[in-house]
């Protein structure tokens, strides 16, 4: 399994049902998306973190390292902000405002990240997947995403064992024979996922297989008190970022 | 590359995902119909949309000499049909984003028009067109590869131009800039998922046939190509 959905599995907030912690979690990505940056963005980004390190009790390693992809893109991607193209300054010179802008750019993008994050690792993929045609999404669209989900980790782990055999193997010794192995790696991927779909459907159909995955979702109640207490803290935090906002300009 | 959670304005983070939505609304409707006509389609799909996934998740080595991830749209497209692979690459970027942190939700929509619908039908129709000039198989499948990952990343920089202008030049100075960036490590990018699809089409034709006919690649012999 990847870290995130192990994480998931393992988390506190398992049992609780995905439509509180999707309230909470998006609510928090759509305040940082609207709310102006400063202090919008670090006063999402502490719930956000005060929600994933205290009740959800998600371990800060953990988090850091799935943190640092997101923030990695935002941080390149605010690069370009701070330079123009056929300014006064010659063909590239110093923006104007463009640190502003980069500040504001990465503040956005880091603290609704922590809100994508707080869902994730919070809601293992199994328990929303299944969900989903209550949302209006088609069963058949719904039977791919599940499919995809379970045979995902089984190509992953085949592909990693195979990866590893082709290291014992000197695969990676040249660029021709590493790129011999990735070829290799790409066609055995295809080769696995049809084969084990194959087996699937035959082992489906000896048990009456009509073209439906149906999947048991345990019943886990809405929790009216968890959503009064959500919207309250989405709230307080739009009403300080305001205030506050007010206050420092 | 995906736009990460959060970095297009909430205008345009809308606006892409409208874009998108009649691309995945068709996708569904010739899923669904597949799945009606075909019971055991949704778990082939399922194989098709974890293959996707993983062949993402791949690295390749770069001419700069880091690594870098396929977007593997060419290769989907040719096999799958750009819209099944609407909806598949709409799924894998679900699962990118919540898996993997790479992407978000507020950037599905304009995840999801750059690779999951404006690549693959870019890729395959570089592929349909060099078939049908009476390119070998492997050239057309290079030239689809090719196509697709740098029409994803060329949309992807429209993308970032639209939502953050030079203060100078405008939109023209802010895709010079975004574009330039991008072209250093997407070129070369292109040009090895191109190889990379070629070798791994090469070994499939030899060890999966039965699974390529029945998905409708047209192969004959060696790498020679038949217009459908």
């Amino acid at each position: 399994m990847l870290p995130i959905d192990t994480a998931a599995h393992s988390s506190r907030w398992r049992r609780r049902n995905p439509l509180e912690k999707a309230v909470l979690a998006f609510g928090l990505t759509s305040l940082a998306l609207t709310l102006p940056p400063w202090p919008g963005g670090p006063l999402t980004a502490a719930v956000a973190l005060a929600a994933l390190l205290g009740p959800a009790r998600v371990p800060p390693r953990r988090l850091w390292r799935a943190y640092r992809v997101p923030l990695g893109f935002c941080l390149t991607g605010a690069v370009p902000l701070l330079f123009t193209l056929g300014g006064p300054g010659g063909i590239v010179g110093p923006a104007e405002g463009g640190w502003a802008r980069a500040t504001d750019l990465l503040l956005r993008s880091s603290s609704a990240s922590l809100g994508l994050l707080l869902f994730a690792f919070t809601t293992p993929m199994s328990d929303v997947l299944p969900r989903l045609t209550r949302a209006g999404i088609p069963a058949p669209v719904v039977d791919v995403a599940l499919a995809t989900y379970r045979m995902s980790f089984l190509l992953l782990d085949s592909l990693a064992r195979i990866r590893q055999a082709q290291a014992a193997r000197l695969g990676d010794a040249s660029r021709a024979a590493a790129w011999r192995s990735l070829a290799g790696l790409g066609a055995a991927a295809f080769v696995r996922a049809f084969d084990r779909a194959a087996r699937l459907q035959s082992g489906l159909a000896d048990r009456g297989y009509e073209g439906r995955l149906h999947v048991l979702v345990p019943e886990t109640p809405v929790s009216v008190r968890f959503l009064i207490a959500t919207v309250a803290c989405l709230a307080t935090t739009a009403i300080l970022t305001i205030v506050s906002e007010g206050f420092l300009t | 590359m995906h736009i990460a959670e959060g970095y297009l304005p909430p205008v345009h983070a809308v606006a892409w995902s409208a874009a998108a939505a009649p691309f995945i609304v068709h996708g569904v409707r010739v899923l669904t119909r597949e799945v009606r006509r075909n019971p055991e389609a949704p778990l082939l799909l399922g194989a098709s949309g974890a293959f996707t996934f993983v062949l993402s998740a791949l690295k390749i080595p770069s001419v700069t000499g880091s690594c870098s991830h396929p977007t593997g749209t060419g290769l989907g497209a040719i096999l799958f049909r750009p819209p099944v692979m609407a909806v598949l690459g709409t799924i894998t970027l679900l699962f990118q984003a919540l898996l993997l942190a790479h992407g978000g939700l507020t950037t599905l929509g304009a995840n999801a028009f750059s690779m999951a619908i404006l690549g693959p039908w870019a890729g395959y129709g570089a592929y349909r067109l060099g078939l049908r000039a009476g390119a070998p198989l492997m050239v057309a499948v290079f030239c689809g590869a090719f196509v697709a990952d740098l029409s994803t990343y060329c949309v992807t920089t429209v993308q970032l131009a639209l939502a953050f202008p030079d203060p100078s030049s405008g939109f023209t100075g802010a895709l010079a800039k975004f574009g330039g960036i991008f072209a250093v490590t997407q070129i070369p990018l292109a040009i090895s998922e191109g190889l990379l699809t070629v070798l791994v089409l090469r070994l499939l034709i030899q060890s999966s046939p039965g699974d390529l006919a029945r998905l409708g690649v047209p192969f004959r012999g060696r790498d020679k190509a038949v217009a459908r």
